[in-house]
């Protein structure tokens, strides 16, 4: 799509008025400048569609995050040719997305990022992106405006706890929060006790102090293993707000990802439900599965 | 714990980093120019004005020039505050954002564009009081003077001080726009003025100049000079159509009145005085051209080009009669116009393009008829030319001369009073003189010959610097100084037969031209010229007299010829060239010029290119235009010239998007490529549709993998298509085995192409 800009149209009226200089004053040089100044208006025409044509453009349309955070909608943009000032920005004004800008486009790759921030979580559709560029003289907007079904996964955001607020629970026992904020203070696991041994478990957990005593064939359990499962549980957040509750979750999620315990996420109070429910497990993943299911939560 | 702080340190650095490109962007989103395209602006805002300058009032330039030496203060001062913060802001990035190179240049940029903007902002906090004050004490002069210099002056005045003021206010981009739009309709305006070849060539220069800064804006990474580049090269598509613009777009009248250039008059004037002519003689600029086509151009002492006839003589100075002169018009349209048809003389037939004067006279060589378009040419009774309106441009007539013609025959009473009368007892010696020649000669062109033998014998001198006389008085110079210019022994002899009885009158003109030509077979020999023309400068500025015979009319005697033969048979003598180039104290002076060979050479080809130029683009006419489209295409129906019109436009845009293209493509055309090349490649863009791309730098073993990795299904296939490729570009192989292999990797091609389509 090309079309005139405003400097455009008020280029071509003033190609309007040189003209009629030029033809009140009966002027032949003044008309052959207003001719030349009219058919450059043509030429910068197709100059725009030259520059802006022979792009290729690449996004992912997925991207999470949390609330308040910029978001970068990666464009990758392949060219054969140089073009110049090359724009983008989501389509959607509401979006009030700022204007990316390449200047100068040099044959290869280069990337625009596309920034995108919100208040609320949730999945958001973020419509087409319009590329456009007005290289030549600003006469032209050469505009294009690419789905690339961008939609934007924005997490709540966490909202720290206040340490002993909020109690983990757990299956078999309840560690209090300050028990598993101490384990994240050291990073590692933790020594809690000793259990007998069971044929088959390593020799490296051996208690060998209690072995040599003679007090028995002990192995060394710790902390991370012992609190094998923990819930969390939106009914339990300290929190008569639901928004404030996922936040608290969202938080909790992050910290025991990051201290890299397992856990499962219950939003629902029937077990059974499958989708509001995510089983205990760890990792990045799992972090994802669990904040994407705090996101969308309703 | 660490990794949780770590976590936290990245989130915090992020939106530090985040508030701090919101921001930058929205600085962006301000307009901002790079300084050194605001100092191109401001370059060109000062050489748009200068082109102008001529016209316009000197303490408007005054006003003007303060105006643009402030911007370029508050540039230069911009410049300062500019580096020392993009140095600080260039370290804190560096110390504490281990940004990506990318990025780090990008925020700089923006810095610089806050910094710029910042300084602007100070340009615009200082000055809105004052410039509101500077702008209005400025329209009020301008109001003040409009009566004295004329509308279309006072409308010049109030563009070019905008075009000054509009510079302090580069707020938004479209001021930036407006301020652009502005210059070119300044230059635009130059041409109203002037439009000959060389000062069309500055102005279309400083066209490309604005538009390049105008492109700068949009690539600023490029340098200027290639802007330029892509300027030209823009123009040069654009001309294309601008001259099938040109000759094909209708011609159409004035929409409504305009008031007319009010410039300088320049070359003849009404009256004359002592002295005159020889100060306009110091001009070297062009006065009028003659084009006598194929014809044979008369003898330089034939070209007596006449403009003005004085008849009226007060005793200090000629002028034009004026009290009937209405009447005479009225007189001439019926009964004047030459009767070609009584003379057998062989007729002259010419073309005159006359320069832009600011005044009414046209110049013609006497008795002439107007052929062709007579439209606005009126003839008058003393065989002059003039133009029903003040020639603001050049223009261009037709006419046919029988030279040897007598001139009026009869002599009205009126008119043989008006040239017999002179102040009595203002010259007193001379009036005794011809009162003594009346007595010795009786017949009348005796008594012209022996003033002229007088004037001849005696010492008289021809000199650009007379000396000066009491009272402009013509005993004083025929008498005691005896030194003087054409105007001189012109006046001394039209007084001397007056007061001797015989009708006599005073002509102002031209005498003579410099030829040019490409086949330059001496100018007076008169061979026949092919293409060629006369121009006539205003150095070439002349007076003469004519006396009335009885039976032979109006006689034309130029008591010069008297003095200086020279003058009259070839031009200037040297020793008059010198003198000139002596009062003009120019480098560039005729007499320089005519010394120097190549010089003079260049200075007559561009005088040639400049005649064409008025000729063909000046002087292109609707008539013009008519010929111009019967020649090529037989008698016009009005819908066949739309329908032509209509293809021409639509032919030339076509050819422009053919060229366009074409030159598009020979930028990507690759070198000749091996056939495995082509192979390769030919899925190199296959893959590149899929989004994937091989980076210039990668091998081609590399992008195998990442092949591999990111497409399985397409692994076996394009890593065996790779491994011939390899070996066929790195192997050393007998021709057999290369055919071979190229053949083998058509076929993995192939294969490739179907797994790719599954």
């Amino acid at each position: 799509m090309i079309y005139p800009t405003r400097f455009g149209l008020a280029y071509l009226g003033f190609v309007v008025l040189v003209f009629l200089l030029g033809t009140n004053y009966q002027n032949n040089i003044i008309l052959l400048f207003s001719y030349l100044l009219a058919s450059l208006f043509i030429s910068v025409m197709l100059h725009s569609f030259y520059n802006f044509s022979q792009l290729r453009f690449y996004s992912v349309a997925k991207q999470q995050g949390y609330a308040e955070q910029p978001l970068y909608f990666v464009i990758k943009i392949t060219t054969e040719k140089t073009h110049y000032d090359i724009n983008a920005h989501f389509t959607d004004k509401a979006l009030n997305s700022q204007v990316e800008k390449i200047e100068l486009c040099q044959q290869g790759s280069h990337e625009l990022r596309l920034v995108y921030r919100t208040l609320q979580r949730g999945k958001h559709w973020l419509g087409r992106v319009t590329v456009f560029s007005e290289y030549s003289l600003g006469l032209f907007k050469s505009k294009s405006i690419l789905d690339f079904g961008h939609y934007a996964i924005i997490y709540p955001k966490a909202k720290s706890l206040i340490s002993g607020q909020y109690q983990l629970s757990g299956q078999a026992d309840e560690p209090s929060l300050d028990s598993y904020q101490s384990t994240n203070s050291v990073g590692t696991d933790d020594f809690s006790e000793l259990k007998s041994f069971v044929r088959g478990e390593s020799k490296a957990r051996t208690a060998w102090k209690q072995l040599a005593k003679g007090q028995g064939h002990y192995s060394k359990h710790y902390q991370a293993e012992q609190s094998q499962l923990q819930w969390l549980k939106l009914s339990e957040m300290p929190s008569n707000d639901v928004e404030i509750q996922l936040a608290y979750l969202s938080f909790l999620i992050g910290e025991l990802t990051a201290s890299n315990q397992s856990f499962g996420l219950q939003l629902s109070a029937e077990l059974s439900n499958q989708s509001m429910n995510i089983s205990p497990n760890s990792g990045l993943h799992h972090q994802q599965a669990c904040l994407t299911a705090l996101a969308l939560y309703s | 714990m660490i990794l949780f702080n770590n976590k936290t340190k990245k989130v915090s650095a992020g939106t530090v980093g985040s508030v701090n490109r919101h921001t930058n962007s929205k600085a962006k989103s301000n307009f901002y120019l790079s300084r050194k395209n605001a100092w191109l602006l401001w370059l060109c805002q000062c050489l748009n004005i200068s082109v102008i300058a001529l016209e316009l009032s000197t303490w408007m330039l005054a006003i003007i020039a303060l105006s643009l030496a402030w911007q370029a203060l508050l540039l230069h001062q911009g410049r300062d505050t500019d580096n020392n913060r993009s140095k600080n802001k260039t370290a804190t990035g560096h110390t504490h954002r281990n940004n990506s190179r990318q990025d780090h240049q990008h925020s700089y940029r923006q810095s610089i564009g806050q910094n710029t903007r910042k300084k602007k902002q100070q340009a615009t906090n200082v000055s809105p009081i004052v410039l509101g004050i500077f702008a209005l004490l400025g329209c009020v002069a301008i109001v003040i003077t409009a009566k004295q210099v004329g509308i279309l002056a006072s409308m010049l005045h109030l563009l070019c001080f905008s075009y000054a003021l509009k510079g302090f206010e580069l707020r938004s981009r479209s001021d930036f726009y407006q301020l652009q739009l502005l210059g070119l309709f300044v230059l635009a305006a130059s041409l109203i003025f002037r439009q000959d070849l060389a000062f069309s060539l500055i102005t279309f220069a400083l066209l490309v100049l604005n538009l390049a800064v105008l492109l700068q804006f949009f690539s600023f990474e490029k340098a200027f000079v290639t802007n330029i580049k892509v300027v030209i090269v823009l123009l040069g598509q654009s001309a294309i159509l601008a001259i099938v613009l040109f000759l094909v777009f209708p011609r159409l009248s004035p929409f409504w009145q305009v008031p007319l250039a009010k410039s300088a008059e320049t070359g003849l004037s009404d009256t004359v005085k002592l002295g005159d002519i020889a100060n306009l003689t110091r001009s070297t600029k062009l006065a009028f051209r003659a084009d006598f086509g194929q014809q044979k151009i008369p003898n330089y002492s034939q070209l007596y080009w006449r403009a003005m006839v004085l008849e009226e003589y007060d005793g200090r100075q000629w002028s034009r009669q004026h009290k009937s002169t209405r009447n005479k018009i009225a007189v001439a349209a019926k009964n004047f116009s030459f009767d070609n048809s009584a003379t057998e003389i062989s007729p002259l037939s010419y073309q005159v393009i006359v320069e832009p004067s600011f005044q009414k006279y046209l110049f013609a060589l006497a008795p002439a008829v107007v052929t062709g378009d007579a439209k606005g040419i009126q003839a008058q009774a003393d065989h002059t030319f003039n133009n029903s309106k003040i020639i603001s441009q050049a223009k261009s007539y037709r006419l046919t001369s029988y030279l040897t013609a007598p001139l009026t025959l009869e002599l009205t009473k009126q008119s043989r009073q008006l040239n017999l009368s002179y102040p009595q007892g203002s010259n007193p010696r001379l009036e005794q003189l011809a009162l003594q020649l009346q007595h010795n000669y009786v017949d009348v062109q005796a008594r012209a010959q022996a003033v002229l033998n007088i004037i001849n014998k005696e010492n008289y001198s021809y000199t650009l610097q007379p000396p000066l006389l009491d009272n402009n008085s013509l005993d004083q110079f025929f008498f005691d100084t005896q030194a003087g210019f054409c105007v001189h022994y012109a006046s001394v002899f039209t007084f001397v037969m007056r007061a001797s009885g015989i009708p006599a009158r005073m002509v102002t003109g031209y005498l003579g031209g410099e030829y040019n030509g490409v086949t330059n077979t001496g100018d007076n020999t008169g061979q026949l010229a092919n293409k060629g023309h006369l121009s006539i400068y205003q150095y070439d500025a002349h007076a003469w007299s004519e006396i009335w015979v009885e039976g032979k009319g109006w006689l034309r005697v130029d008591p010069t010829s008297a003095v200086d033969p020279e003058r009259v048979n070839s031009g200037w003598s040297t020793q008059l060239l010198q003198q000139q180039s002596e009062l003009n104290n120019d480098l560039f002076s005729l007499y320089r010029m005519k010394n120097i060979a190549w010089l003079n050479a260049l200075r007559l080809q561009f005088d040639a290119l400049d005649y064409q130029w008025t000729r063909w683009v000046i002087g292109f006419t609707s008539k013009q235009q008519y010929d111009l489209f019967k020649n090529w295409f037989g008698k016009m129906v009005s819908w066949k010239l739309a329908l032509i019109i209509a293809v021409s436009l639509v032919i030339s845009m076509s050819m422009l998007m053919l060229f366009l293209h074409l030159l598009n493509r020979s930028k990507t055309k690759p070198q000749s490529l091996t056939k495995w090349q082509i192979l390769y490649q030919k899925s190199m863009a296959k893959l590149a549709k899929q989004g994937m791309d091989k980076p210039p730098s990668m091998t081609v073993n590399d992008f195998a993998k990442e092949v591999r990795q990111q497409c399985p299904e397409l692994a076996i296939a394009f890593t065996r298509l790779s491994v011939s490729y390899n070996r066929l570009c790195y192997q050393m192989l007998s021709t057999n085995e290369q055919e071979k292999l190229t053949l083998s990797m058509q076929q993995q091609y192939q294969h490739f192409i179907q797994v790719l389509k599954k």
